[in-house]
């Protein structure tokens, strides 16, 4: 098990600094925007002018953290983001069709997928550990759990978190390829420090599990709760992406007090980031629920599964 | 847990299979060209692989599917990898793949007819997201356990190597098939021309005149097993897996640093954890990707740790270009034969040393040599720093 030190995302709720947000939280509707701090509070100025959107929420997100755990350097940085840095993809695929001659590199160098954990990296001159995982809906899922594996060799504190960042262009894909996507498109940025299992009360990552070809749904959940010595009715907060009230009455007649996250984070690839903040932020303001359960479910391909528990004094 | 190398896997410019690489290795042949896919670039030296999409296509089990390149060189290496290994319920199996640009060969493809104002097919966009591509070799395989995909750049294929090491060593998997595949596209040659490191010439690594990279394309895997996972596949160890490490530059987002602090961090703690003493090391394949800038990083990083006694070192990237998240895969698959078959490769193209650090790579093939461990490079944007080391069966 591991203790969460600090957590803070960059979404269209009042996520940011901010811990109760969950209070307040709304759904998105059409005219909902992304709420984003001041950036120059996080990032120098002449920085902040050449990063796109999902660096500057990272990079910002990743500083707060670290100033909420007080931590000056943590031993690695782990990512995870389903589509990486689509902004400078796109001009920079952009710029080498329609421009003539020698290109200028800034979009090329921003775009690589890891540029997200590198400007981490630089921003706070870090010299661990520094992964990139982009496993499409599961992206954040596998960042965790190659968190979870450095604790286990012996590192103190990890800095992992998830990000991804829409463009216009994506709206017209969507809506050629999942016509009745439902969701607003957006983008999303979530990031922890993650430790080994300390004494002081707060939350705790109890587990991560990913599924891929997996029969029934509510088999392997049942079957990955066993394994933690747990069952259905041992979970008072549960986030998932599909609508629970239409899936599991079983679970719904016990009480529990379910979320359909993506009403709240909009879609990205790696939204589950934010409901797992949605959920460790529940169980810090709420006195009663001890057990939450995140059920990454937006793709048929993909499950995956984290439990959270908070420790009391 | 020890992790041992059961299977190799390797599509690349100097050849389609394992043995076909030994043998441009063992006689010298680059496999850079005059660029003849790409529409627009032929008069760039690129290390293509000598098959078509078509070809590589036929060996599906469904040869239905559009898939990008990086799918298709990627199932056909990590096949051969594979090779016979048998299922097994008992045995928890996974795939780590890395790649840098995804489905961009569709993406770019598809883009083009885009912004002409054609009515291209989405559907093709589908393949675009690097975890894709990696779902696609899973299918082809039949894993359907741990699935996932790395992308830091040009360590993404020594990274992948590394995870799947970490996830033995645990005891979270008993065999894992790692690797990386990239194709050639326009837009990494459009970028690496952007950033003025690519040459018109042929790469000349670690040469004073060096002024830049050839890009290539290609993909490797490599089977790592458990000791348990061996009795049940009843695969034979061809060398093992002893060390790894990854560490940031924190310097520049693609600039390596003069001091090469975070290569220099990389290679240490990769021979701390193998366990190893560093005159034990008896050849580096190094990253050596033929820029100013990463070479004489590099050399001074090899200098921090080894000092005066560098030990006999190339980069094969004059073979195969620089095949970015391939490479530290490829280059994986070359340690490997270097141990297996006691052979120093080769630094094609190099005849003056760097002024600043004098490092002089190996010049010439040299056979017969026990090879009884070996270090490799890889470096990435973002700083992103990798080394492996690979020994021989204890």
């Amino acid at each position: 098990m591991y203790s969460i030190s600090a957590i803070t995302s960059i979404s269209h709720q009042q996520s940011f600094q901010n811990e109760g947000f969950t209070e307040g939280m709304l759904e998105l509707n059409d005219s909902h925007t992304l709420i984003t701090p001041d950036f120059k509070q996080f990032i120098d100025a002449s920085l902040l002018r050449r990063m796109s959107k999902v660096l500057r929420m990272s990079v910002a997100c990743a500083k707060h953290c670290m100033e909420l755990a007080k931590l000056e350097q943590p031993d690695a940085i782990i990512v995870g983001t389903g589509l990486g840095c689509l902004v400078d993809t796109e001009k920079f695929l952009n710029n080498g069709i329609s421009l003539a001659g020698l290109l200028p590199p800034t979009a090329f160098i921003q775009s690589t997928h890891n540029t997200i954990a590198g400007q981490i990296s630089l921003s706070i001159g870090n010299h661990g550990y520094n992964m990139t995982h982009t496993q499409n809906v599961v992206s954040f899922e596998h960042a965790m759990l190659d968190a979870m594996l450095l604790l286990g060799e012996g590192s103190g504190q990890v800095l992992v978190g998830a990000a991804d960042e829409t463009i216009p262009f994506l709206e017209e894909v969507a809506a050629e390829l999942i016509p009745d996507c439902g969701s607003k498109l957006t983008s999303g940025s979530t990031f922890l420090i993650l430790k080994n299992l300390s004494d002081l009360p707060g939350i705790v990552l109890v587990a991560v599990e990913i599924y891929t070809n997996y029969q029934s749904k509510w088999e392997v959940i049942k079957t990955f709760l066993l394994g933690n010595g747990l069952d259905l009715t041992d979970i008072e907060v549960v986030a998932t992406a599909q609508n629970l009230e239409s899936e599991n009455l079983e679970l719904l007649q016990s009480g529990v007090e379910s979320i359909s996250y993506l009403n709240f984070t909009g879609v990205y690839a790696t939204a589950s980031a934010l409901g797992f903040h949605i959920l460790v932020d529940k169980l810090i303001a709420n006195p009663k629920p001890r057990y939450a359960l995140l059920i990454n479910d937006v793709a048929e391909a993909h499950l995956g599964l984290t439990l959270l528990k908070k420790r009391e004094a | 847990m020890g992790v041992s190398i059961t299977g190799l896997g390797i599509v690349s410019a100097i050849g389609l299979t394992v043995e076909e690489n030994l043998a441009s290795l063992l006689a010298g042949t680059s496999g850079i060209g005059h660029c003849g896919t790409l529409e627009g670039y032929e008069g760039y030296l690129v290390g293509e692989v000598k098959q078509s999409n078509e070809a590589l296509t036929a060996h599906l089990a469904q040869s239905t599917r559009i898939l990008s390149r990086t799918s298709l060189l990627g199932i056909a290496a990590a096949k051969q990898a594979w090779g016979n290994s048998p299922a097994s319920k008992e045995l928890r199996t996974g795939l780590i793949s890395a790649t840098s640009v995804g489905g961009m060969d569709l993406t770019e493809k598809f883009y083009k007819s885009y912004l002409k104002g054609q009515s291209p097919d989405f559907s093709i966009l589908s393949r675009h997201d690097s975890g894709n591509t990696t779902e696609e070799i899973a299918k082809e395989i039949g894993i359907n356990g741990y699935v996932n995909t790395l992308s830091t750049a040009c360590s993404s294929g020594a990274n992948a190597i590394m995870l799947g090491a970490r996830l033995i060593e645990q005891g979270k998997l008993d065999r894992v098939l790692v690797g990386g595949s990239d194709p050639l596209t326009s837009f990494t040659i459009n970028g690496f021309k952007s950033l003025m490191i690519y040459d018109e010439q042929w790469c000349r690594p670690f040469d004073e005149s060096r002024a830049g990279l050839n890009l290539g394309e290609g993909a490797a895997f490599l089977l790592l097993e458990s000791e348990k996972s061996r009795q049940v596949s009843g695969n034979t160890a061809l060398c093992q897996l002893k060390g790894w490490a990854n560490a940031a530059d924190a310097y520049h987002q693609t600039a390596s640093s003069p001091d090469g602090k975070g290569a220099t961090m990389a290679i240490q703690n990769a021979l701390k954890k193998s366990g190893l003493n560093k005159n034990q090391i008896a050849y580096i394949n190094a990253h050596g990707t033929g820029t100013k800038n990463n070479d004489l990083s590099e050399s001074t990083a090899l200098t921090n740790i080894f000092g005066t006694e560098v030990p006999p070192f190339s980069s094969t990237k004059s073979f195969t270009g620089h095949t970015l998240a391939a490479a530290g895969a490829i280059e994986a698959v070359y340690a490997v034969l270097a141990i297996q078959h006691g052979l120093l490769f080769p630094n094609l193209n190099f005849q003056n040393t760097i002024a600043e650090t004098s490092l002089i790579p190996i010049l010439k093939l040299t056979s017969n040599h026990r090879i009884g461990a070996v270090l490799s490079n890889s470096f990435g944007f973002g700083g992103n720093n990798s080394t492996l080391v690979f020994s021989e069966n204890d």
